[in-house]
């Protein structure tokens, strides 16, 4: 089994399922959000993140760096150099350089996941895998969730759906629960502000109504991309069409946005623009969905 | 276990619907009971009354003073009624004066039955004071004499009068008897004096006395005084005249004949009250007043009042007779149960009658302050008397004690939210269902108690101290958090505190304090040639080994002192065994003696041994000797080494690295005196609480390996350094589960700090006790949880007195946050506050 990459290991996470779970967060996603929250996830690779606010300027990093991928100034990684080795972290005596991204092995993260087995069993929680895409490292993510399953661990998974079914099928029966999010149903909207075809996602989506498998659907409701009123009442018929009853909305917070230089990514138009809106948002969609007879949870 | 009060309650019926939901798990620790399906219906029928609501205010509205009476009636009598010391005098003569002067105490100090009472007793001549105690600590006490009513901190006002008797009669009397320092050559008495006024490495409590003990009150309410006097009677006789064992029996006739007194000196205060009161209802409580006291402590307690009124007028008997600290009454949900019982089905109480009575006994124990100096202060702040109330469990045969007087007081503390007692609830795995919720759902909402006991660690521990397993399941704690078998231990809980950083500072520098040159400890290997970690280990171990011998020739002299100058009858009355051996507890009379010796700072010690193994023997990016250099300078122009050693795996994250280290400073400490015995005969133990000397001791030693700038606190007990849990709450009980707890027979605190918002509803408790049950499956001891946003003692901290009942959990205690010193305040705004949002690797 080849190694997985994940950006992070969140224990205590009681908002991702059901009782006290360990969440991982894979690292890659197919999809290209502009409001995504968590944007060190995106790419599948290791990657090496600056902390500005941390950097003494030593130059510890520079002299510890084989490929000279580091330099004084605002642009402190070269990033088209940077491999993402990782020699320079442990350099910095200030924690101004981590990677982002470690590849695991199956049974490393295994033994991580499972630390908490205690809490899973007081709490009925479990493992979350999340991301991120976790299905974009599909059998490794499988895998997993196989070991999890086989040692008595619940396991649930937060997809954005964009996979291939054939897949993904095989690990449905180890799945206790799947989050599947939700976002723009127009396929043209989608193509333009994602940068993918949501058909795919859609069809997979039915799959899941047709497994009969626990889902809960879920929807970012961001403001001026995903709470408009024609996206919300082809939501709301969406569920219909397969007898969903119930949707679950997460508030958008712009808490994506300091992550961004820290990686080199340009700020998103959507930071720059107005993101206050987010409760009156929330609120909006919340009235919208219940008067189309649907229970809503956030 | 019967349905009608064996439920989850709440204020609000919603709540209490959700919280009374089954545990659903069956995971090994999980619980056993199912919740009844009434809860919310008998939960909110309980109140708390008008009367112990009044009561209640009027108590913190009263200002705490220093009361003198104890210290002049102490000093007349031995002026006056029985010389202190005659030639020819021994510890049995001691134990028959020091009955006498309880006697004498008893029958002359004031006696008081304030408004609205329906448990009479005063601890003193004021309604909320501390006493002075000239024979133990009193005089180094006696040191703010002229500031206690003016300091900032624990203000206690002085009357002139006391004031002026203090000075003249008091201290003149005293200072030439003070008896602790007598067993000492002159001149080692004025080394230890010298010492102990300011330590460095130890504070010896037990120069103030010992008490620290769970009084046997289970035997006082089924037996009485009588019972005492006629077992004390029946053995003098066989023993010659004038011998020890005749003399200490005469002492135990003669406390109970006081404790009688005594009860009647309120029986008649409560019919002259009775005689001139024009509220006909007041008349009657007064009168039935009178009626419980002609009859207890002297006879078995025959309700529920009265079990209570006997047992407070003992403990206030305890708390003037030695220290008044850690008299803890224990389980008292398992001695008034039967009582409970007996008292519905005969008609005369119903819960809301228990309830208030409940409420007036725990208000009681809220008129005690100990009257300590700003010295004092530093290492037992937020005054606190340490009377421990322990409820759930299991008997003495392994099955749920779970009752209904259990859940009175789980209400209780969440709705009278008193500063003393200091409540305990034990966990064990058969724990029902509906009083774990119970108990989560007042920490979930704020109320800092109860303190969480896992039984299934605590005692299989006891145990293996040598008691019984009965004895073992029925333990309780004392004081803050050190577990004994009630009623029948003296085991002087918290005889010591031991800096263990300054330990590891001499060790840095071959037995010298950093930047001194006189050698103070062991004469250790220069770091320059430590090779290994072990070869470092073994230097602190020696530092360690140096420090504990010098506590443990110096604690062996105060025992002898104490059993010499400070018998103390009433407690030994109330101890199993003294009576039995016909020795007093001091001198080693109870079923188990011991010791306990805390070693403070070990977290600061394993995280500075895992900055060395990490940053020099693993990273191999400094040496041992630059991180000495830059600690003698408290890194001033080391700031990159302090960022590195900071940034080392630190404990609270569930790293075996430093857990690991954590675990060998325990067994190092516990290392170096296990299996000795004390005067008493009983083995020291180690525990590893803190009280608030991890700042006190904090502020003597130098920066350290940790990245510790010099003079910051250690961390509370065997919590994480603050801010240095990073995994949140799950990883942080794993790391403290991960410790040899088996090495810690005294105890343990462990903090941990909830965001309100992340237990916040029915939910939030559920979640609380999801935390609780998982952290005690893997092992964890103890825990204390605190949910309050920092916002918010930050706000008390910038406007004291804004937020007076703001209570707060220290270390293994409750405190009122305004009581703090501003450096324990600082200290609680540093911890942790685990939100869920940072739990990440």
């Amino acid at each position: 089994m080849k190694d997985g990459l994940v950006f992070d290991v969140q224990r205590f996470s009681v908002h991702d399922g059901p009782g006290i779970r360990t969440t991982i967060f894979f690292k890659g996603c197919p999809l290209r959000c502009p409001w995504c929250q968590n944007p060190e996830a995106l790419r599948p690779h290791a990657e090496l993140a600056f902390y500005a606010d941390r950097c003494h300027g030593t130059g510890d990093c520079e002299a510890a760096c084989p490929r000279h991928a580091l330099q004084r100034g605002t642009e402190r990684i070269v990033r088209e150099r940077c491999d993402a080795c990782g020699l320079c972290v442990p350099a910095c005596p200030f924690g101004a350089l981590q990677k982002v991204g470690r590849s695991v092995s199956l049974d490393a993260l295994f033994d991580e996941a499972a630390r908490d087995r205690n809490f899973y069993e007081s709490s009925g929680g479990g493992v979350t895998l999340s991301g991120g895409e976790p299905t974009a490292q599909m059998e490794f993510a499988a895998a997993l969730a196989r070991k999890c399953h086989d040692a008595g661990i619940s396991v649930g998974m937060q997809t954005c759906g964009a996979f291939r079914w054939e897949s993904f099928a095989p690990c449905l029966p180890l799945l206790d629960f799947i989050h599947f999010d939700l976002k723009i149903m127009n396929s043209e909207a989608h193509r333009a502000i994602i940068g993918a075809d949501n058909q795919t996602i859609l069809a997979n989506a039915r799959h899941l109504f047709d497994a009969a498998s626990t889902v809960l659907f879920r929807m970012a409701v961001v403001p001026g991309y995903t709470d408009t009123l024609e996206n919300l009442r082809d939501v709301a018929s969406f569920l219909h069409e397969r007898d969903v009853r119930t949707i679950h909305l997460l508030a958008y917070h712009p808490m994506g946005e300091s992550k961004l230089p820290r990686l080199g990514f340009p700020i998103s138009p959507l930071f720059s623009a107005e993101t206050s809106g987010g409760s009156r948002s929330i609120d909006g969609a919340r009235d919208f969905f219940r008067s189309a007879g649907l229970e809503v949870t956030s | 276990m019967s349905t009608a009060a064996a439920t989850p309650t709440a204020i609000d019926p919603a709540r209490a619907h959700g919280v009374a939901e089954p545990a659903s798990s069956a995971f090994p620790f999980a619980a056993a009971g199912e919740a009844p399906a009434t809860a919310a219906a008998a939960a909110d029928e309980l109140t708390v009354s008008e009367r112990v609501l009044a009561l209640d205010k009027e108590i913190r509205a009263t200002p705490r003073s220093l009361c003198a009476e104890r210290a002049v009636l102490l000093t007349r009598y031995f002026r006056d009624e029985t010389p202190w010391s005659e030639p020819g005098d021994d510890s049995s003569t001691m134990v028959v004066k020091k009955a006498g002067a309880m006697g004498y105490l008893l029958r002359n100090k004031r006696v008081c039955i304030y408004p609205r009472e329906l448990l009479v007793g005063n601890f003193t001549s004021h309604r909320v004071a501390g006493g002075i105690f000239p024979e133990l600590h009193g005089l180094a006490m006696m040191e703010d004499l002229f500031r206690f009513p003016s300091r900032s901190l624990n203000p206690l006002a002085v009357t002139e009068e006391e004031r002026r008797q203090l000075l003249r009669e008091v201290l003149p009397f005293w200072i030439s008897r003070v008896p602790a320092a007598k067993a000492l050559p002159l001149r080692a008495q004025l080394r230890l004096g010298a010492e102990q006024l300011e330590p460095n490495f130890y504070l010896i409590n037990e120069i103030g006395g010992i008490s620290h003990f769970v009084p046997d009150y289970q035997g006082l309410v089924t037996r009485g005084t009588d019972g005492y006097r006629d077992e004390a009677a029946a053995l003098q006789q066989h023993t010659e005249p004038g011998s020890p064992a005749f003399k200490f029996h005469e002492a135990i006739r003669i406390v109970c004949e006081a404790l009688d007194h005594f009860a009647q000196r309120y029986k008649e205060e409560a019919l002259a009250s009775a005689r001139i009161c024009a509220d006909p209802a007041r008349k009657a409580e007064l009168l039935e007043i009178a009626e419980v006291c002609a009859s207890v402590p002297r006879r078995p307690a025959r309700t529920f009042r009265e079990a209570l009124q006997s047992i407070l007028f003992a403990h206030i008997a305890l708390n003037i007779e030695s220290l008044d600290n850690s008299v803890s009454p224990g389980r008292l949900d398992q001695v008034l149960g039967p009582f409970y019982e007996r008292d519905l089905a005969a008609g005369i109480l119903d819960r809301n009658g228990a309830f208030e009575l409940l409420g007036c006994f725990a208000l009681k124990l809220c008129e005690l302050v100990p009257a300590f100096s700003r010295r004092g202060t530093r290492f037992h702040g937020g005054m606190f008397n340490g009377q421990v109330l322990v409820v759930g469990g299991t008997d003495r045969n392994g099955d749920d004690a779970t009752n209904e007087v259990t859940y009175l007081f789980l209400e209780l503390m969440d709705r009278l939210r008193t500063r003393q007692p200091n409540y305990s609830a034990r966990l064990h795995r058969g724990s029902p269902a509906a009083y774990r919720l119970r108990a989560a759902s007042a920490l979930a909402r704020g109320a800092v108690s109860p303190a969480l006991y896992n039984d299934e660690v605590i005692v299989p521990l006891l145990e293996s101290r040598g008691m019984t397993k009965e004895d073992a399941r029925d333990y309780a704690n004392v004081g803050c958090v050190e577990p004994v078998a009630a009623g029948k231990s003296f085991l002087s809980t918290d005889a010591a505190l031991f800096n263990l950083p300054i330990c590891l500072e001499l060790a840095l520098n071959r037995g010298r304090r950093l930047g001194k040159w006189r050698r103070i400890g062991a004469a250790t290997a220069p770091v320059e040639q430590c090779r290994s970690m072990d070869e470092f280990l073994e230097s602190f171990r020696a530092q360690v080994e140096a420090g504990v011998g010098r506590l443990l020739v110096d604690i062996a002299a105060i025992e002898r002192a104490n059993a010499r100058w400070n018998p103390t009858p009433v407690t030994s009355m109330l101890v199993q065994g003294c009576i039995a051996n016909a020795r007093d507890a001091s001198a080693g009379g109870a079923i188990y003696n011991g010791g306990g010796l805390q070693g403070v700072g070990v977290v600061e010690v394993g995280d500075s041994l895992a900055a060395i193994d990490y940053v020099v023997f693993k990273q191999r990016k400094a040496t041992l000797a630059e991180i000495v250099a830059a600690c003698r300078v408290g890194f001033r122009g080391h700031e990159a080494l302090r960022a590195r050693l900071r940034n080392a795996p630190k404990y609270g994250n569930d790293d075996p690295l430093p857990d690991g280290y954590v675990g060998r400073a325990m067994e190092i400490f516990h290392d170096c005196f296990a299996g000795k015995l004390n005067t008493r005969g009983g083995e020291y133990t180690a525990g590893f609480f803190s009280v608030t000397s991890h700042v006190a001791f904090g502020k003597k030693v130098s920066a350290l390996p940790s990245g510790r700038m010099a003079g910051e606190p250690f961390s509370s007990g065997i919590s994480a350094t603050n801010g240095m849990d990073r995994l949140g709450p799950t990883a942080l009980l794993r790391s403290a589960a991960a410790l040899p707890l088996h090495r810690a027979h005294n105890g343990v605190n462990f903090n941990l700090q909830l965001a309100p918002w992340i237990v916040a509803g029915d939910d939030g408790a559920r979640t609380l006790l999801d935390l609780i049950e998982g952290g005690f499956d893997a092992g964890c001891m103890q825990m204390q949880v605190n949910v309050y946003d920092t916002a918010l003692l930050i706000e008390a901290r910038d406007n004291p007195g804004r937020y007076p009942g703001l209570l707060v959990r220290v270390s293994g205690y409750s405190a009122y946050f305004d009581d703090l010193s501003p450096e324990m305040k600082e200290e609680m705004i540093q911890r942790t506050q685990h939100d869920g949002a940072s739990c990440r690797s």
